[in-house]
């Protein structure tokens, strides 16, 4: 991964209205023992990676939204490719923040990926 | 005239407070005299097995009027009023008392869970569909008697339970406010489809003043246009809204309506996000709707409002260049207030009690600072 690597991030449908994502699409909830999971862009596109998320793992998503590796870093933020799941899999670690650090880092990094748009959308319906 | 004491019900609730009553419970209150007329022609005929009718000037000089309201929270006072050119009361006078005495009593067997078949026949349990259908969640109408000095409660609950102790009674009419989609509307046939956010859809007629708001409902189907449609609703024994028997009001919606948008969450299970999300509580859910109807000032920016993997809800607005989130805790009515200004980074937390009317109070003095807080 390189700092223009995309982290490519699911945003389930609850999470999108009128077309507008929550900022928790990039902040960990506390069963992911502050570890957002993420796909290494490198390895898999936005289209692959919502197909295997809804096809192979069977978890509803709208669409695919990517910060990148550099933008993390810039927040302090380290990613780490984890592929035990499966070999796409990563995370960006949020250890070490407080809450209240959390939630702006994770605001900060949704304008960011908002910015750069739908990486890949659902089917209207789908 | 002379004018007989003949029922003095009290009605409960903060709309009856300082002796008001709404114009539609005035309805309620008129279907009384039609339901007190005919169970008194059914006491009569008890009385006489041998006759098949009663006398065909049974009502005659007789009326049942509204004489005031008293205070209590308000208690309108009905009056039986007699001719004064007859010499002697009517003797169906006796009956009207005694028909009040059975409907009284079936609206205390209902509310006790006592059997309502030994004070009224099926065919006079039929008047509760119109009696009570304007009553709100809460409230009620308290009817006592010289004989039955305890109140007997008519209240939504039983109110549906003297309807539908009626064998042949399939359905119940309330009346009600539903938020959804227009799917359809049918000119020719004058009806429309209100779709709820489960997909089902309710059928309801399409009148003159509200053909307006129907059809731009219609157009605006595919972009997700809601209304809010406030009419009497055909409910069947399971409490399912099956049609609409007649519409008042068609509202256009805002697209960030509040609990238009809560209904949307509704549906959510748990295991929502992932096999883990935790779906919002319906009670949280309705507390937080009507706590936004009463404390969130029109004049403010709606936020949009995402569920939480905790089971709570967040409430979002991005005013550039802020973005606030108030993460709400359904459970404990408290939220987290957090705003952050991203070009300086500066950063706002508070945690409001939204059970006081004070934590609202300064969530909405808040926006109203911010730059495009107020809509």
């Amino acid at each position: 991964m390189t700092n223009e690597t995309f982290l490519l991030r699911q945003v389930h449908p609850s999470w999108v209205q009128l077309n507008r994502v929550t900022s928790q699409v990039f902040r960990p909830t506390p069963k992911d023992q502050k570890r957002l999971s993420v796909y290494d862009g490198d390895q898999i596109s936005a289209a692959g990676s919502w197909r295997h998320f809804t096809e192979a793992l069977g978890y509803a998503s709208a669409g695919v939204l990517a910060v990148t590796q550099g933008e993390c870093l810039h927040l302090d933020l380290a990613v780490q490719a984890d592929p035990t799941p499966f070999p796409e899999h990563a995370f960006i670690d949020f250890s070490g923040f407080e809450e209240g650090q959390i939630k702006k880092k994770s605001k900060q990094l949704t304008a960011a990926a908002v910015i750069r748009g739908w990486q890949h959308q659902a089917e209207p319906g789908a | 005239m002379t004018e007989i004491p003949f029922l003095r019900p009290r009605l409960v609730g903060s709309r009856f407070e300082n002796r008001a009553i709404p114009l539609e419970v005035l309805k309620d209150l008129a279907v009384i005299e039609e339901m007190v007329i005919e169970v008194a022609k059914w006491k009569f005929l008890c009385a006489h097995p041998e006759r098949r009718r009663s006398p065909r000037r049974f009502t005659e000089g007789i009326e049942l009027k509204l004489t005031g309201v008293e205070e209590g929270s308000a208690v309108p006072v009905i009056s039986l009023f007699l001719a004064t050119s007859l010499l002697f009361p009517p003797d169906s006078q006796h009956y009207f008392e005694e028909a009040r005495e059975a409907i009284v009593g079936a609206i205390g067997a209902a509310e006790r869970n006592k059997a309502i078949g030994d004070h009224l026949p099926d065919k006079a349990l039929s008047y509760f569909d119109r009696i009570g259908r304007s009553l709100r969640e809460g409230e009620a109408m308290e009817f006592t008697t010289p004989l039955q000095p305890a109140p007997s409660r008519l209240t939504r609950e039983t109110r549906r339970k003297l309807v539908f102790a009626s064998a042949t009674t399939v359905s119940l009419t309330e009346e009600t406010a539903i938020r959804g989609l227009i799917p359809e509307a049918d000119q020719d046939d004058k009806t429309f489809e209100i779709q709820l956010v489960d997909g089902r859809k309710i059928k309801a007629p399409l009148e003159t003043q509200t053909l307006e708001a129907v059809l731009e409902a219609f157009i605006g189907y595919k972009n997700g246009a809601r209304v809010l449609v406030q009419g009497v609703g055909n409910f069947s024994r399971g409490a399912n809204l099956q049609s609409f028997e007649s519409v008042e009001h068609v509202t256009l919606l805002d697209p960030l309506d509040v609990p238009a948008r809560l209904d949307q969450l509704r549906i959510l299970k748990d295991g929502w996000l992932e096999g883990r999300g935790i779906a919002p509580s319906a009670s949280g859910l309705a507390w937080l709707s009507q706590a936004f109807s009463e404390h969130f000032p029109d004049e403010l920016r709606l936020p949009y409002l995402y569920p939480v993997a905790e089971g709570g809800i967040q409430a979002e607005w991005s005013l550039p260049p802020y973005e606030i989130t108030l993460e709400i805790d359904l459970v404990g009515h408290k939220g987290e207030w957090h705003e952050l200004d991203l070009k300086t980074e500066a950063e706002e937390l508070k945690e409001l009690q939204l059970s006081e009317p004070d934590g609202w109070k300064w969530l909405a003095d808040r926006l109203r600072r911010l730059p495009g807080g107020s809509a």
